[in-house]
């Protein structure tokens, strides 16, 4: 910066309080020149080095700050006050022109060109007198064009052809246009974006409890009662007055009496409104409103999952034959092993045999008794019926020859033992025109037979005698030696029905409650199984004899599996009344149960090799077809041996097959 | 109501109209059409009489309106349709009611004589006027099947077999009434439900609930060969060679005769009840226990599906035998104490049911001399006389 010390007079010198100086030269160029407090330095300037604070600070020191040399500078002795001062405007007449310079605390005199220049400044005009505002202007280049060209270089040649560059860029953008890639300027959207801004608010947050806003409940409207001339009917008589006011306040059916007007004009203020009104808030104050919390579960996805019973065919579904011929209820059914013929015990005391393909009764036997049960042997062609206090063993003549005259012989060729033991039953050989209609053996028990069983290989037979008082309740008979046996020395209960292991010597007993598993060769109590069941009707073993299910008369089914616990290892409650008769199938996944209900419900019932695997059991029809007769429904039911077909006997003396 | 483009032929010379595409109202139906077809026959020839006409939109029979049709069968309705024409098969009419003493088990017509096996243990020749003519009682059980085997002139053999596990060969003398059995054919251990004579005439098979399937030469009557299946309702084929069965275990089986070996095996889902071969379609129908009369062809290879399932039985199908002369249709009795008559062009609806059994129908018959035959467990045999047309009669 040009410094011009030695033009000191010209210079004048305007001392502001932050401490800057401008200069403004009168003789030059005009120019505006500002410059710091160190440099200009007239001798025998008191100058103050404290810089731009509050002065305040230095109120308790007697200096008021330092200058160049670092002295202190003392604050001249003043003792001028409020009178002084006054006396100095009035009298001095340089007041005007006099500035208080806070840093050193001194009075200063303003010369004529600084107060010049303080005029200019507050009208807006330059601090130099004789700066020119309006300089005419000088360009750096001529507006004016010129004749001759700057330079007399000839005109490239590329300036007046087509850009090849160019034309490469405008084809791209062409191709690109045209295979879609470039796609024209989508038009701004005019509609302004809107965002729910309380669409993630946490409903706990303190904000969220407004939404969680539960409206107070509204008053009732007013009704006649509260008319200011209601109908003559609403008004209270003399004694109902007095019975209102008898009562207390909870009590009363109307909080308040109804009254009559002349018009509404005449109506009072209301009394009790502050009251009212206070009542109510108090309600709302005082019984919290709540905003019950429903769980949205969707009824569906809580059933387990399971096989459609559309993937778990063959089963039977529909009524395909009834077999018609008995007059009375139809106890028991049986199926011989081929699947040709079926036999069937009623209580209208007549065994009838039947093809199973036509529904043709083949063959009818009076028996002399209502029949509580039959059997069809599992091995030859004997078949087997119980009749109230006997057993009767047929031969039904059906089926090949051969088997029918080998089963006579196995019958006739018995040879009396040389001692005879004395035995329960007495086995009578059956002669003469009982012989000729099919009775063979008949044994003759002491008290009803209720049951009869065929062991798997078809030698061994059970029947059992309920009773509840002796020991005598199941005896197992072999046919081939005419031997019968009790099994069991005590009473453990009313026997309800017994039945044999396919594959190993068990024995199961079912009695009221429980069904108990013996074996055979031991002779003793392997399992006892606790159905859960109040009375036990029907029992079926699996043919792979590892699992058992049983019926009873409170409408349960049981599934045991003999491997997993002796508790039920399923209930089914699918039947409305008692089960009558329950049944496997052979070699198909299916098992059958029939109730009172007259409904014949059949599962799926998968029992696998695996042992880590639970049968898998799955109801998948309900065959409906029997009356209800007597409140009895279905007495029996049975599967075909082959097919998956299922016979079921009924309380309306019919007998029907499901295929 | 839209109208469709139509062109209707025939193969019948007698009725044929020009070849010339006609609009039709889409929602017509067979009697319109068919009125259609009779007005175009007028304006040909003066003395032509109305008849009742069926028509075949692409080889199935029309059974519901034109439109209905197209839409259910996926035909495009802007083409001009093809519509074929056959003169309508005359309903058949019940013409003899033959009572017999217990259900009939089996029946087979031949151009002169009715044969029926029956519960009582005997079998009857009635001539086809309804007459009984004889009975031919020897077994000791129920008779389950019978059949012709041949004729030669008078004299008729005959066979029929019984649930005592015997099958006997008789020959009947039609002009003195002599009956006399030739053999007894024992052999099976189970009860002989059916027989099936080959075409030429020497020989049968018979199928038993002892799971055999044997095969009988009847001029010197002798065990030919045994096979192992589940009973089995046998049927020959065309070829003398060839014998195809039904059984109860779920498969239809074609055998050869000569070596005794399974050739095919077409397995379903059901027991087959019954089973009819027609050599001019070359087909095989099963009845079924399902309900469903089905079509399988013999020729394809082992696991093939159904052709087709005609359904409208409300029953087990019992018994199903083809139109000897017609390669289309056919006759089914059931369970549900209906016979009905099918044409293999329409699957969903029978051409007529004849409800006159009043219980199970057990077997149906049809032969050459325009005569259908059914009977069953309400005792009684019935006859239908219907009137084949001209243009279905070799077809």
């Amino acid at each position: 910066m040009e410094e011009k010390d030695d033009e000191g007079e010209s210079v004048c010198r305007l001392v502001q309080p932050e401490g800057l100086f401008m200069r403004v030269k009168k003789n030059s160029i005009p120019r505006v020149q500002i410059s710091t407090p160190y440099s200009t330095r007239p001798e025998g300037d008191i100058r103050n080095t404290v810089g731009n604070i509050p002065m305040e600070w230095y109120q308790d020191y007697p200096h008021i700050g330092y200058n160049l040399d670092g002295k202190k500078i003392f604050k001249p002795i003043r003792n001028k006050d409020e009178l002084d001062e006054f006396l100095d405007k009035m009298e001095n007449p340089d007041y005007w022109r006099t500035v208080h310079d806070k840093t050193t605390a001194s009075d200063i005199r303003l010369s004529d060109e600084q107060v010049d220049l303080v005029h200019r400044l507050q009208k807006g005009q330059f601090g130099d007198v004789n700066f020119n505002e309006y300089e005419p202007s000088v360009d750096f280049f001529t507006n004016e064009v010129m004749i001759h060209p700057v330079t007399n270089r000839p005109q490239d040649k590329r300036s007046f052809i087509p850009s090849l560059i160019e034309k490469e860029k405008v084809s791209k953008l062409v191709h690109a246009i045209k295979m879609g890639w470039i796609k024209p300027r989508k038009p701004k959207e005019t509609t302004p974006q809107y965002y729910d801004l309380w669409a993630k608010e946490d409903p706990n947050a303190i904000l969220g409890r407004h939404k969680m806003h539960v409206p107070a409940p509204k008053m009732r409207l007013p009704g006649h009662e509260e008319s200011y001339n209601p109908p003559p009917e609403y008004l209270l008589t003399e004694e109902e007055r007095m019975a209102w006011e008898q009562q207390d306040a909870e009590d009363r059916k109307l909080p308040f009496l109804p009254q009559k007007h002349s018009c509404l004009r005449a109506v009072p203020a209301f009394s009790r409104f502050i009251h009212e009104r206070f009542e109510r808030c108090l309600d709302l104050y005082l019984c919290p409103r709540q905003r019950k919390m429903r769980v949205n579960v969707n009824p569906e996805d809580l059933i387990p999952k399971l096989p459609k019973p559309k993937d778990l065919q063959p089963f039977p579904t529909t009524m395909s034959l009834v077999y018609i011929g008995h007059s009375s209820l139809v106890r028991s059914i049986s199926a011989s092993p081929t699947g040709q013929w079926l036999v069937s015990g009623s209580d209208d005391c007549t065994v009838r045999f039947w093809e199973v393909n036509t529904g043709r009764c083949m063959k009818t036997l009076e028996v002399g008794g209502a029949v509580k049960s039959v059997a069809w042997n599992p091995n030859p062609a004997v078949c087997l019926v119980a009749v109230e206090s006997t057993v009767l063993l047929l031969n039904p003549g059906l089926g090949d020859r051969l088997v029918v005259s080998s089963t006579d012989q196995l019958i006739t060729s018995y040879e009396p033992p040389e001692e005879d033991k004395e035995q329960a039953v007495t086995w009578a050989l059956s002669e003469g025109p009982e012989h000729d209609n099919g009775h063979r053996l008949t044994l003759t028990h002491p008290k009803a037979v209720k049951q009869v069983v065929w062991h798997g290989k078809g030698d061994y037979l059970a029947s059992v005698m309920p009773d509840n008082s002796s020991n005598l309740q199941v005896l197992i008979h072999q046919v081939s030696k005419r031997r019968t046996q009790n099994p069991f020395r005590k009473n453990k209960g009313l026997v309800q029905c017994v039945s044999f292991h396919p594959l190993r010597p068990y024995f199961f007993v079912a009695t009221q409650r429980y069904v108990r598993v013996y074996n055979l060769i031991k002779q003793e109590l392997t399992k006892k199984l606790m159905t859960n069941c109040k009375w036990i009707s029907s029992m079926a073993i699996h043919p792979g004899g590892d699992n058992l299910i049983c019926g009873s008369y409170d409408c349960r089914l049981a599934w045991f599996d003999l491997d997993l616990s002796t508790k039920p290892y399923k209930m089914l409650r699918h039947h409305k009344k008692a089960l009558r008769g329950v049944a496997y199938h052979k070699h198909y996944p299916l098992f059958a149960s029939g109730a009172d209900d007259g409904s014949v419900i059949i599962c799926h019932g998968m029992v696998y090799n695996d042992l880590l695997q639970n049968p898998l059991i799955v109801p998948v029809k309900v065959l409906k077809g029997h009356q209800i007769t007597h409140d009895l429904g279905v007495l029996d039911v049975t599967f075909h041996p082959t097919q998956p077909w299922v016979f079921s006997s009924g309380a309306d003396a019919t007998i029907r097959l499901f295929t | 109501m839209s109208q469709l483009q139509t062109r209707f032929f025939t193969d019948n010379k007698k009725y044929s109209v020009d070849d010339v595409p006609f609009s039709i109202p889409a929602a017509s139906e067979v009697q319109e059409l068919s009125n259609v077809i009779n007005k175009l026959l007028e304006a040909k020839n003066g003395s032509h009489s109305q008849i009742e006409f069926d028509f075949l939109v692409r080889g199935q029979f029309l059974r519901t309106s034109l439109s209905n049709h197209m839409e259910a069968e996926g035909i495009s309705t802007e083409d001009v349709v093809e519509i074929e024409y056959v003169e309508r098969f005359t309903a058949p009419q019940p013409e003899e009611c033959m009572m017999h003493d217990d259900w009939i088990s089996s029946v087979e017509a031949d151009s002169e004589w009715i044969l029926t096996g029956s519960y009582d243990k005997t079998a009857r020749i009635w001539s086809l006027e309804g007459k009984a003519v004889m009975t031919v009682a020897g077994h000791t059980d129920v008779v389950k099947d019978v059949a012709w085997v041949r004729r030669d002139g008078l004299t008729s053999l005959l066979l029929t077999a019984s649930l005592d596990q015997t099958i006997l060969l008789w020959e009947w003398n039609s002009e003195r009434n002599k009956l006399k059995a030739r053999h007894c054919c024992r052999g099976h251990a189970g009860s002989v439900d059916t027989i099936a004579t080959d075409p030429t005439r020497t020989k049968f098979c018979s199928g038993s609930w002892d799971k055999m399937l044997k095969i009988w030469s009847a001029g010197t009557i002798g065990l030919w060969v045994v096979w192992y299946s589940v009973l089995n309702w046998p049927t020959w084929l065309n070829k003398t060679e060839e014998i195809c069965s039904a059984s109860w275990d779920h498969t239809i089986r074609l055998w050869d005769a000569e070596t005794g070996s399974v050739k095919t095996t077409l397995t379903g889902s059901k027991v087959f009840n019954h089973i009819s071969y027609s050599p001019l379609c070359r087909r095989l129908a099963s009845g079924s226990t399902d309900r469903h009369v089905r079509l399988w062809d013999p020729r394809s290879k082992d696991g093939s599906l159904v052709l087709l399932s005609l359904t409208s039985h409300s029953g087990w199908v019992t018994a199903v035998k083809w139109a000897p002369s017609h390669e289309h249709q056919l006759v089914s009795g059931s369970l549900d104490n209906l016979v009905k008559l099918w044409d293999t062009r329409s699957c969903k609806t029978p051409l007529y049911d004849v409800s006159a059994h009043e219980d199970k129908v057990l077997c149906v018959d049809w032969t050459d001399s325009r005569l259908m035959l059914s009977g069953g467990a309400d005792n009684k045999l019935y006859t239908y006389r219907y009137t084949a047309c001209e243009t279905d009669a070799g077809a």
